[in-house]
């Protein structure tokens, strides 16, 4: 029981490094901003982020500079995507590399090579009295501060997207932007803000990665995590909710497979680290007619 | 009058040559410069950084071989991308084709191993075996495109993934696995299955990638293909309407791309590794699949601009690798620096009115 509880307890605070980068992709989806560039995001804030926590010795700071990094990168896109009406694909898959090379580039600079790897200051955890004693149930109740963070985010999400005027305004914008420019809907701006708010959220997923998952900074970090969380996006059908369950999918596998590699096991585990990835392709094939896009997504959109 | 004439003409020539011309210069000086003032931020000696970055490869013999040998991966990672590209569809699975190629290319290798195939027969095999096996690979992200309407750009992700997981299932796992070693990677492939060397310094990848940079110029210029290919890249409604199936060219527009990035796999495993061995399509810590889309994109995936970009590409991975040696700066500021210079050059021509709308 214990160990299924402490397995359990691993997949929750996995499942926000998932869940807070698909709702990145989710929220700037909504207005029809397909930002791909999570990976670099990821990486770049996982840098910045740690160098911040590590400086100032404030986890908060780590997460308040990894959301900066991410918004700026979404300020980027969004900016030059508004301007030229260049492919956002193109944009993204530059950021990636931007990505990439900055967020070693930056830790090289800042910290430098060490001995002992230098450690993050610790995010607090917060146990609900109580429930963070039931076996099992306690994995859920007995997590650090931003996987309740987590829970908060998207349940705001899916309250504004589904319950509130502004919300439906905005997944207008994601199915018709000219219908919504119509009804006089600022465009433009709804799409840099989602972008923008997108970006900072694959920011804090980044963060997350060297300041709760590895406790320090390693190349590569995020190894693959922002591109999955598209992936997520998709298995989800842009809705919050159904992201925080995808997210939590990928990463019970992940954590499961992880445990197969220590353990001999007769199933070779790379079939199983497969599995997210062929399931998002059978999902589309499958259920082509059931995930819903929102229509206006990856599209420009200008007035004349 | 006749004497004016020439000369407004050749005038506009020039203009038009060097309007061409202009938006990668501007965007060669803009990126230059800001990883110039990073580089002397950070404390480096900025000429003698920028000496090894550009030069490296000229200096030595050495350096011009490690030149090519990363431009042959270089060039077929940037196929796979530049020539689906041509259609407006974006195959980000250039590095999953290539893991794809490489690794069939191994399990063919060893499992043939027994035969005492002369090599004559068995490269060409092999060869066949790493073309197909990519080109099918790719062929899901096309089908499932022209069938399903699925994006080849989320496709091609997952494939990546799927790919870089069997990488490692095979590399780990028998009857492939090396006995005793301690990184993921297969038994060495027989010496008949190894590509020769050519003037005893780079491998025979060198005559495959003249090979496919002739091959592919001649697809896209002189053959039926190539022109449907081009019409449907320009207008696919038009050329719907003129009996082009859009569907046919689509999926083989994934199939020549995914036969590129599988070669270049498996030149990668018959000529540099010798095995299929994890993390064998890597440059400076990134993968070949990445640097083929920032190469296609700078040369707008013209078949003739491939090679001219990826060597560029390639000049600047070697500087860059040379240069982290020497004179301890970042290898990754040359990542940021390929970044902007695609920014650049992608916002400057775009600027000048080229049509670069998704």
């Amino acid at each position: 029981m214990g160990q299924l509880t402490e397995m359990l307890t691993q997949i929750i605070s996995y499942t926000s490094i998932y869940a807070l980068a698909s709702l990145g992709i989710v929220i700037g989806g909504r207005t029809g901003v397909f930002n791909i560039s999570g990976e670099g995001i990821m990486l770049a804030s996982a840098s910045a982020g740690f160098i911040a926590a590590y400086q100032t010795g404030s986890w908060f700071m780590g997460f308040v500079v990894g959301a900066l990094m991410g918004g700026l990168f979404a300020l980027i896109l969004i900016y030059i995507h508004e301007k030229l009406k260049i492919s956002q694909f193109i944009l993204g898959i530059t950021l990636v590399i931007l990505g990439t090379g900055l967020s070693d580039l930056l830790y090289k600079t800042a910290i430098g090579v060490q001995l002992f790897a230098p450690e993050a200051p610790r995010v607090p955890d917060i146990r609900i009295p109580g429930l963070s004693n039931i076996p099992i149930i306690s994995a859920i109740f007995n997590q650090d501060v931003i996987v309740y963070f987590t829970y908060i985010a998207v349940f705001i999400a899916f309250y504004i997207f589904y319950h509130t005027r502004i919300g439906l305004e905005t997944r207008a914008i994601g199915e018709d932007p000219k219908a919504a420019d119509v009804v006089g809907i600022n465009v433009k701006l709804r799409r840099y803000v989602t972008t923008i708010i997108g970006g900072m959220f694959m920011g804090l997923a980044g963060a997350y990665l060297p300041l709760v998952v590895t406790g320090t900074y390693t190349t590569n970090i995020s190894n693959g995590r922002g591109f999955m969380a598209i992936g997520i996006a998709i298995f989800a059908s842009w809705r919050p909710e159904r992201a925080l369950l995808g997210s939590f999918i990928f990463a019970a596998i992940e954590v499961i497979s992880f445990q197969q590699q220590l353990g001999a096991s007769m199933f070779p585990y790379q079939f199983l680290l497969m599995l997210p990835f062929i399931s998002v392709l059978l999902i589309m094939w499958l259920f082509n007619k059931k995930v819903e896009f929102p229509a206006a997504l990856g599209k420009p959109y200008s007035r004349e | 009058m006749a004497v004016e004439e020439k000369t407004i003409e050749e005038n506009s020539n020039w203009q038009k040559f060097w309007n061409g011309f202009k938006p990668y210069i501007l965007a060669l000086v803009i990126a230059f410069g800001i990883s110039g003032a990073i580089i002397g931020i950070l404390g480096y000696n900025i000429p003698k950084a920028y000496q090894t970055l550009l030069f490296t490869s000229f200096s030595s013999q050495r350096g011009f071989v490690e030149t090519l040998k990363k431009f042959i991966p270089l060039t077929f990672a940037t196929y796979a991308f530049a020539i689906p590209f041509r259609i407006k569809f974006f195959n980000i699975g250039g590095w999953g084709q290539m893991l794809f190629g490489g690794t069939i290319t191994a399990i063919v290798g060893i499992g043939l191993a027994g035969l005492n195939l002369p090599a004559i027969i068995f490269i060409p095999i092999l060869i066949l075996s790493a073309m197909l096996a990519g080109a099918l690979f790719a062929l899901i992200a096309g089908f499932l495109k022209a069938y399903y309407n699925i994006n080849p750009i989320i496709s091609t992700i997952m494939l990546n993934f799927i790919a870089f997981y069997f990488v490692n299932f095979v590399a780990t796992n028998a009857p492939w696995k090396a006995p005793q070693s301690g990184h993921p990677m297969t038994l060495k492939l027989p010496e008949a299955a190894l590509l020769p060397k050519v003037f005893n310094q780079i491998h025979f990848g060198i005559v495959l990638v003249i090979l496919a940079i002739i091959a592919i110029y001649y697809l896209m210029n002189k053959t039926v293909l190539g022109y449907e290919i081009k019409a449907t890249g320009i207008n696919p409604d038009a050329s719907s309407v003129y009996g082009i199936k859009m569907k046919k060219t689509l999926m083989i527009t994934f199939l020549i791309a995914g036969a590129m990035g599988g070669l270049g796999g498996g030149i990668e495993v018959m000529g540099v590794h010798s095995r299929l061995i994890e993390g064998f399509a890597l440059t400076s810590g990134a993968q070949y699949g990445i640097f083929g889309i920032l190469t296609a994109l700078i040369c707008q995936g013209k078949p003739l601009g491939v090679p001219l970009s990826a060597m560029f590409i390639s000049i600047l991975l070697v500087g860059a690798d040379a240069m982290q040696r020497t004179l301890q700066v970042p290898v990754e500021l040359v990542f940021l620096t390929q970044a902007i210079i695609v920014l650049m050059i992608v916002v400057l021509r775009r600027q000048a009115g080229g049509s670069y709308i998704e």
